[in-house]
């Protein structure tokens, strides 16, 4: 069995490379820029995609170019390959299932698991499909191994024109490897308050991160710091609340935490029923209270 | 020239909630009231302010079932100025909700096709770009930003690394971000006016060639021990003797 990984990134292509390894032999496609990063972790071969890397329709062109031969064609579930991998069903005429974290072979098809109705529900579906996003973050990114077959292709035959490409701000770290995370939500109410959050964080050794709101909305946080269906999926040994609500796609996000600890004013937040450790209260009584105590 | 826009947006009435079925304890969405998915309330929103600003039309097109009709009447009340609801939908089938979409836009004359770039209940994120890929029409996909000039679409795609800003003839197909816009709530004359806008009903003759087979369909169990301190001081003693442990200090 075969499977062929595009992704627009070496770092992803990598965690999925782990995730699918012992599943089957794998191939890559990656933007030639990435392409090196990810050309000795033990992909036969590395699909080095140059000319409208970024246009959805000549990527999904390209790799679709480079198929045959291949059993399955995986995409991390990005906002990007979220575009080119339904176009990629559609030249194949191969069904797609969307956002998986599971995947096994058999026979006359794949078991796959993923959520459903936001989260709140876990399906587990056998299907004949060939093309599967993946979730991100689901493994660690693949180690050095043998080196690749690189070969060039080119994406071309677009349908917009790209103008710009604008980088965003970098984050100073990952959190998906984070060990220990404090995260903040709305109930922080102003900026000012990370000041406190970092303070907690410096005791604890952990790294901030946040929900949508402050991320993505209110941009408190840098956005590659969202935790959640649409951030990232993390599972550090203590994940610490802080203030948000526990909305069920904050939830998919930090589900495999081991230890969770949430506060909040509200005794009826959700995210109550998701922790193991809880208190009732203010963010600003609570934390300065525990820092104190962890000095 | 275009002088104005021909916007169709796509809208998803979708469960307001889950309940657990008494019978299975599994999952049910049944006699759940249907309420607008949460991004497609923000297409629906940057339609008509594109409509607004270029004057136009913009129109509501559905896949459904009857108990989509009041999602439908509050994206009119919004201010789309008609809708269609096309009946036959027979749960979550993104290539076939594709077709059936694109089947029925084909016959339509357009500008702009709008989506949400993901529903909040399936949350596959396929039926724009399988539209777009149907229709042979250039897709900017997960839009924080759109803007009309003469006969192109400019964007910006929100990606995680970076954005793109894209370029595309018109007509296009769009889909946006939960940051694009904040979707307005229409008035109670709004509401009321709505009524007597079109809203046009019709059938769909879908088939699904689908493999896919449900083996489980189940509420992920939390197994948290949500031992919750109301007692703040408490709580904090406590917590703190289980970062502590966890530190290992
Ligand atoms: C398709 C889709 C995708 C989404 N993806 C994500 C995602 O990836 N990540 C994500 O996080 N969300 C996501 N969301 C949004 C999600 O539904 C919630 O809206 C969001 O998680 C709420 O964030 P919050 O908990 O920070 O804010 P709120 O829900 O506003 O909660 C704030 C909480 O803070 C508490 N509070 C207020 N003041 C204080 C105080 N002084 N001290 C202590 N507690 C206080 C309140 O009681 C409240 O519970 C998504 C939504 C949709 C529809």
């Amino acid at each position: 069995m075969k499977g062929l990984i595009y992704s627009e990134s070496a770092q992803r292509a990598k965690e999925l490379m782990s995730f699918l390894k012992d599943q089957m032999e794998l191939d890559l496609a990656l933007p030639e820029a990435e392409a090196v990063q990810a050309s000795s972790n033990g992909a036969s071969r590395v699909y080095a995609i140059y000319g409208d890397v970024y246009e959805p329709f000549a990527v999904a062109s390209a790799v679709v170019s480079v198929f045959d031969g291949h059993d399955y064609l995986f995409v991390p579930a990005t906002n990007f390959g979220r575009q080119v991998a339904p176009i990629a069903a559609q030249l194949i005429k191969a069904e797609m299932e969307s956002e998986i974290f599971y995947f096994r072979p058999e026979q006359d098809g794949a078991i796959v698991r993923r959520y459903f109705y936001g989260g709140k529900t876990l399906l587990e579906e056998k299907t004949g499909a060939k093309v599967f996003t993946v979730m991100t973050g689901l493994a660690q990114p693949a180690q050095q191994g043998s080196p690749s077959e690189v070969i060039r292709v080119e994406a071309k035959g677009g349908l917009s024109r790209v103008l710009q490409i604008s980088g965003k701000q970098k984050a100073s770290a990952d959190i998906t490897k984070a060990d220990i995370i404090v995260s903040v939500g709305r109930g922080l109410g102003k900026k000012e308050g990370l000041e406190l959050v970092r303070q907690l964080a410096s005791v604890l050794g952990a790294e901030v991160a946040g929900s949508r709101p402050v991320c993505s909305d209110l941009h408190w946080l840098d956005e590659d710091r969202q935790v959640g269906l649409t951030g990232k999926r993390v599972r550090p040994r203590v994940y610490v609340a802080l203030g948000i609500s526990g909305q069920i796609q904050h939830i998919v996000g930090m589900r495999d935490s081991k230890v969770v600890i949430a506060v909040n004013k509200d005794k009826t937040a959700p995210i109550f029923q998701e922790c193991d450790y809880g208190i009732v209260g203010d963010i600003y009584e609570v934390v300065p209270k525990l820092i104190e105590k962890l000095k | 020239m275009y002088v104005a826009l021909n916007i169709l947006v796509f809208l998803k009435a979708i469960p307001e909630d889950v309940k657990e079925d008494p019978r299975t304890h599994g999952p049910t969405v049944e006699g759940v009231k249907l309420k607008m998915d949460d991004i497609s309330r923000n297409a629906v929103e940057e339609a008509i302010r594109l409509k607004e600003k270029h004057g136009g039309r913009a129109t509501g097109i559905t896949f459904g079932s009857d108990a989509a009709t009041l999602v439908m009447k509050e994206a009119l009340a919004m201010g789309l100025d008609e809708g269609v609801l096309i009946k036959g939908y027979a749960g979550n089938n993104p290539s076939l909700t594709a077709s059936v979409l694109a089947e029925r836009v084909s016959r339509m004359q357009w500008d702009l096709l709008m989506f949400g770039f993901s529903s909040a209940d399936s949350y596959t994120a396929q039926v724009p770009p399988m539209v777009s890929y149907m229709l042979k029409r250039p897709l900017i996909g997960n839009a924080v930003s759109l803007r009309v000039e003469g006969k192109t679409v400019k964007g910006v795609s929100s990606y995680e690394d970076y954005n793109v800003a894209y370029e595309a003839e018109m007509p296009a197909v769009i889909s946006v971000a939960q940051e694009i816009n904040t979707p307005r709530i229409p008035t109670l004359l709004q509401i009321m006016a709505a009524s007597k806008k079109p809203l046009s009903v019709e059938q769909a003759q879908a088939q699904s060639a689908r493999t896919l087979q449900v083996l489980g369909h189940t509420f992920p169990m939390s197994q948290r021990k949500r031992i919750i301190f109301e007692d703040t001081n408490k709580g904090v003693e406590e917590v703190a003797a289980v970062l502590r442990q966890v530190l290992g200090k």
